[in-house]
């Protein structure tokens, strides 16, 4: 999922969620293929945020970076299993992130 | 170094924090109606739409798809009436503490978002009837650090640089400056606000879960959030090492290292959608 400003859609993209209007009232749903239209009447109400369509995160930090702080983070609790565990998992978590 | 303050002064602080001139009056004013024995629905209600921003952000945030319903809620006693009473007071307390929390600490409230969001994961997967209860022990499990912080603001910095140089948590580091650490604290501001046992309990002993007798599930999943919380590096909660998580604890959850990157995956999407409900 990634966020889009309204200035930034493009015809294709489809919705990772609602969009929502000023009251919180659903505008259209999850999954509903962006069109030009659709696309000029979400500028036109000048929504605040940004939207939510599908797509991969693009990540600001690198990936080696990320990865070594979280060696840093568990610094202390090498040897701990089920720490080992919670470690493993962040890091598969983490190198998702940048697929 | 400067020396220790006392648990009497800091629970005198506590006691009387509707008159700490660092509180903001709608946190004072909110913690008015929250002392009240059974407050009810109309009065949480009437409270709320007295405040249009407040009003404004709890259906904003009630009405986001963080939330079951997006887009359904329209009043203040429908949310309530939908996600009781503690849980929309819990969430309350959480939007009037959030420029405090930015103030105290930078970085707190996200770690406090973070925490409250993957608490809420976990009990969902751990079919708690009423996840919401542990997104709000997560939000407000930190609380006792931002009045130790805002009241004590030296003796505070100084347990954050102790807690770096020394490589320690900031709960130990916190023994150093304070007789009373932030979880006892936290426990004290909540009974103070009439919070169910249940939250109290998972945030006086969020960081030892083993003392948990009457609530040690809803306890382990706040224990566990804040550490899953920490090992993903959202926000900062005064800790630059992960605390060893509670064996028990951990053991008493049985989740499997997929239910652990599970649980990462859905922190990852939903943390912004939250965050992005309270900063507008």
């Amino acid at each position: 999922m990634i966020k889009v400003k309204p200035d930034n859609l493009q015809p294709g993209m489809r919705l990772a969620r609602p969009v929502m209007n000023k009251a919180g009232m659903a505008l259209l749903g999850e999954g509903t293929e962006l069109t030009e239209t659709w696309i000029a009447r979400i500028q036109d109400m000048a929504l605040e945020g940004a939207i939510y369509v599908e797509g991969k995160l693009e990540m600001e930090v690198p990936m080696d970076e990320m990865l070594a702080a979280l060696e840093r983070r568990f610094q202390s609790a090498l040897g701990n299993t089920r720490m080992g565990m919670i470690k493993r998992a962040a890091e598969r978590h983490i190198r998702k992130l940048y697929e | 170094m400067s020396e220790v303050i006392e648990s009497k002064i800091l629970r005198h602080r506590i006691e009387n924090i509707g008159s700490l001139p660092t509180v903001p009056e709608t946190l004072k004013k909110l913690s008015r109606v929250m002392e009240k024995q059974n407050v009810s629905l109309t009065e949480v209600a009437g409270f709320v739409q007295s405040d249009p921003a407040l009003t404004f952000r709890i259906l904003k945030m009630v009405n986001s798809a963080v939330y079951g319903f997006p887009g359904r809620i329209a009043s203040v006693s429908h949310a309530i009436m939908l996600l009781g009473l503690n849980v929309v007071k819990g969430l309350l307390l959480g939007i009037s503490v959030f420029e405090l929390m930015q103030k105290a600490m930078t970085g707190l409230y996200e770690h406090s978002m973070g925490c409250a969001t993957a608490a809420r994961i976990i009990a969902q997967k751990k079919g708690l009837r009423e996840p919401e209860e542990a997104y709000v022990a997560g939000l407000i499990h930190d609380i006792g650090k931002v009045v130790m912080a805002l009241e004590f603001t030296k003796a505070y910095e100084g347990a954050l640089a102790f807690a770096e140089t020394e490589n320690i948590s900031i709960t130990q580091a916190e023994k150093k400056f304070f007789t009373d650490n932030h979880p006892v604290l936290g426990g004290v501001l909540s009974e103070k606000w009439r919070f169910p046992k249940k939250l109290t309990e998972a945030i006086l002993y969020h960081h030892q879960p083993r003392s948990a007798v009457l609530f040690p599930l809803e306890t382990a999943i706040v224990h566990l959030a804040d550490i899953l919380t920490k090992a993903r590096g959202l926000g900062f909660s005064g800790d630059q090492i992960v605390p060893i998580v509670d064996d028990a604890a951990f053991d008493r959850l049985e989740l499997s290292e997929q239910d652990i990157v599970d649980v990462f995956h859905e922190l990852e999407g939903s943390i912004e959608a939250a965050q992005e409900v309270l900063l507008q």
